[in-house]
């Protein structure tokens, strides 16, 4: 676009500046010869003037003429006086002329009109002359042909000179052009260029819209642009309330359910020899609601990340987030001496995703922590070339080596004192591998269980 | 102890009721969330559980408003979505404890009974006033081991005594904590369950403070 721009008006300008150029060295050709000519008219009108014929005597000058070069040899101008009756040239010729004639075609011009010629000079370069034919009065038998005639140099060398510096003044001019327009375009279409790095910013998770204001060309385009970004956002959080609206619907009955069943067993005496079924009915029903919780929040999870994930110019700050929690945790998990502490958190520090499924991830590995704490669970972030690294250590008894990673899998727990569904480790690493991020446990250096998460960070 | 449940469904707020009220607790219902915020204002609970998800006014609002007002009971959120911004945004509005849709009641008793005894500045899930033994867990008072048997009245009584030991606590206090609101309520009725406790516990651990009310003082 740049170039189409700058090679189409550079073509138009240098066409322009090509057309000027011709009509002013034609005008100014024309302006020369014409100012020669009025010269050399001056010069034959002078001659006729200082030209006395007698009765009897040939004819001669008074005075020499008043322009020095008619006396220097060749110097470029000159002046002859031919008698037209006798064919006699050069009847009185300029000193200049040296012995030099000038042949002038014989033409039949009416007496003292002017006329001009181009012939061969003394030197073999080519004359501009002018004549006029006289009868004077003293003898107007003897027609008397004056000629002045004046080198072409005269002319043409001024044009050169003016053409060359036309030329030179011209091409400084289109060179000037060209570089004005290079900078005309760059900054016409800087605009672009910034809104390109917009978008490279949404993209990177920087920003949820472009809201830089663009010149009025632009900004149409950019408003688009935001409006689908905006509606796309719509989407993903109509799906995630529509989503969420569907848990709250299941789960609320699911609740009453399991509690009627709890009631039932309870009510029903351990050794029950009357009602096996119901016992039976009560344990199955609870099977099938721990089940179907399992299988909303799962599903639930994931399907709310699956919408997420993709989407551009997402952007969540880490640090809200982790206070958030932070606050949370040391509350729901109040104990004596219980600590829950964000130990490190650069500012500025951003996830490049949706804020709801850092909570889902960073909210099921600090809850896990805080669970399985002795007193202490600590927080530590850092960024890692285009990722974030996030750190949740605990001082509990830890995790031994070898069932590491069977806790990922859905519906294990480690112990079935500790209320859970077994489901948020799961959903953790399947959020994060959505994200092409990754979640391990290792060895705290507190002693207890390190998780270590790891995802996109946004720029 | 003195309950607030606020739940719209009716068949959970019906068995939750049901829970706590075996649980020793005098419990009081609310549907909506208008309703919920007024009575959390006008009546003396002791632990709320509120459903976030309320008709009219949705239950954020209205625990926010009670913390703007200076109401300080502890709040036991219950939500359905189970996201984690909605809990934060619950603790940081004033809860105190959230609990996930679908739960066992046991856990949900629990967390009540933790929440009472934290508010009440108790560390331990027993209380203890010399040979008295309050388990907030099993809901049972010993006196030197041996099992108290007392009405639900006198073990409300009881228990808001032992978890506010050695503050003086008037009649009034005990009435707006021991009965549910629609109960028929008789300051008078007081003595009698005070005078009866008086007799099944060790002599001299409740003092009638003249013109206050009562007092837990236990011997050192």
């Amino acid at each position: 676009m740049r170039l189409r721009l700058l090679v189409g008006t550079l073509v138009w300008a240098v066409l322009a500046v090509l057309v000027t150029g011709w009509a002013l060295a034609r005008l100014f050709n024309e302006h020369v010869e014409q100012q020669f000519h009025v010269e050399l008219s001056t010069h034959l009108d002078q001659l006729a003037a200082r030209l006395a014929v007698d009765v009897d005597g040939p004819p001669r000058l008074d005075m020499v003429l008043s322009d020095p070069r008619f006396e220097r040899p060749y110097s470029g101008l000159y002046w002859q006086i031919d008698a037209m009756d006798t064919q006699a040239r050069g009847l009185l010729r300029s000193r200049s002329l040296w012995d030099y004639l000038l042949v002038v075609p014989v033409d039949e011009p009416p007496d003292g009109a002017l006329h001009a010629h181009v012939v061969q000079g003394p030197d073999g370069a080519s004359l501009h002359l002018v004549e006029r034919v006289l009868r004077p009065a003293s003898r107007p038998d003897q027609a008397l042909r004056l000629i002045v005639a004046a080198n072409a140099s005269f002319v043409d060398a001024p044009v050169l000179r003016l053409n060359r510096l036309l030329a030179l003044a011209l091409g400084v001019l289109v060179a000037g052009l060209a570089v004005a327009v290079a900078v005309q375009v760059r900054i016409g279409l800087r605009p672009l260029a910034r809104l390109r790095d917009e978008l490279a910013a949404v993209r990177d998770g920087r920003g949820a819209a472009i809201e830089a204001r663009f010149p009025a060309e632009v900004q149409p385009l950019v408003d688009e642009f935001n409006a689908v970004l905006a509606r796309n956002a719509e989407v993903v959080s109509r799906a995630r309330t529509h989503a969420g609206n569907l848990a709250h619907a299941v789960k609320t009955p699911l609740t009453v359910l399991a509690n009627a069943a709890a009631q039932l067993s309870d009510a029903a005496p351990a050794d029950a020899s009357g009602k096996p079924s119901e016992r039976a009915l009560a344990r199955l029903v609870r099977e099938q609601v721990a089940l179907a919780r399992t299988q909303v929040d799962y599903h639930l999870a994931r399907s709310r990340a699956a919408a997420a994930v993709g989407i551009p110019g997402q952007r969540t700050p880490l640090r809200p987030v982790l206070e958030g929690l932070q606050r949370l945790m040391a509350k729901v998990h109040a104990r004596s001496g219980f600590e829950v502490e964000v130990l490190a958190c650069p500012q500025g520090l951003a996830f490049r995703g949706e804020a709801q499924d850092l909570q889902e991830m960073l909210g099921n590995l600090l809850d896990n922590a805080c669970k399985w704490a002795a007193s202490r669970v600590e927080l530590s972030a850092r960024e890692e070339g285009s990722q974030l690294c996030i750190c949740i250590d605990d001082d509990g008894p830890g995790l031994p080596a070898g069932v590491r990673e069977k806790v990922f899998e859905r519906g294990v727990r480690m112990d079935e004192q500790v209320p859970g569904t077994g489901l948020g480790l799961a959903i953790v690493r399947d959020l994060a591998r959505l994200y092409e991020g990754e979640v391990v446990l290792e060895t705290a250096p507190m002693g207890g269980t390190r998780a270590l998460l790891r995802l996109p960070r946004a720029t | 102890m003195r309950v607030l449940v606020a739940e719209d469904e009716p068949v959970l707020a019906a068995q939750l009721r049901a829970a706590l009220e075996a649980a020793g607790y005098a419990v009081d219902c609310a549907a909506d969330g208008r309703e919920a915020g007024y009575m959390g204002e006008v009546e003396r609970y002791d632990a709320v559980v509120l459903d976030l998800g309320l008709p009219q006014v949705d239950g954020l609002s209205v625990l926010k408003r009670w913390r703007a007002k200076g109401f300080a009971m502890p709040v036991l959120i219950l939500t359905a979505r189970g996201d984690w911004h909605e809990k934060v945004a619950g603790i940081d509005a004033g809860a105190d404890d959230y609990l996930t849709k679908p739960f066992h009641m046991e856990e949900l008793l629990a967390r009540v009974r933790a929440l009472i005894r934290r508010a009440a500045g108790q560390a331990s899930a027993e209380l203890v006033c010399g040979a008295l033994v309050l388990d907030t867990r099993s809901g049972r008072a010993t006196v030197d081991g041996r099992l108290l048997s007392l009405t639900s009245h006198e073990f409300r009584v009881l228990a808001y005594l032992m978890h506010h030991m050695g503050e003086v606590v008037s009649r009034t206090e005990l009435t707006e904590h021991i009965y549910a609101q629609d109960h028929d309520r008789d300051s008078n009725t007081i003595e009698v369950f005070v005078g009866r406790l008086r007799k099944k516990l060790p002599p001299e651990l409740i003092e009638t403070v003249r013109g206050l009310g009562y007092r837990m003082v236990c011997p050192p």
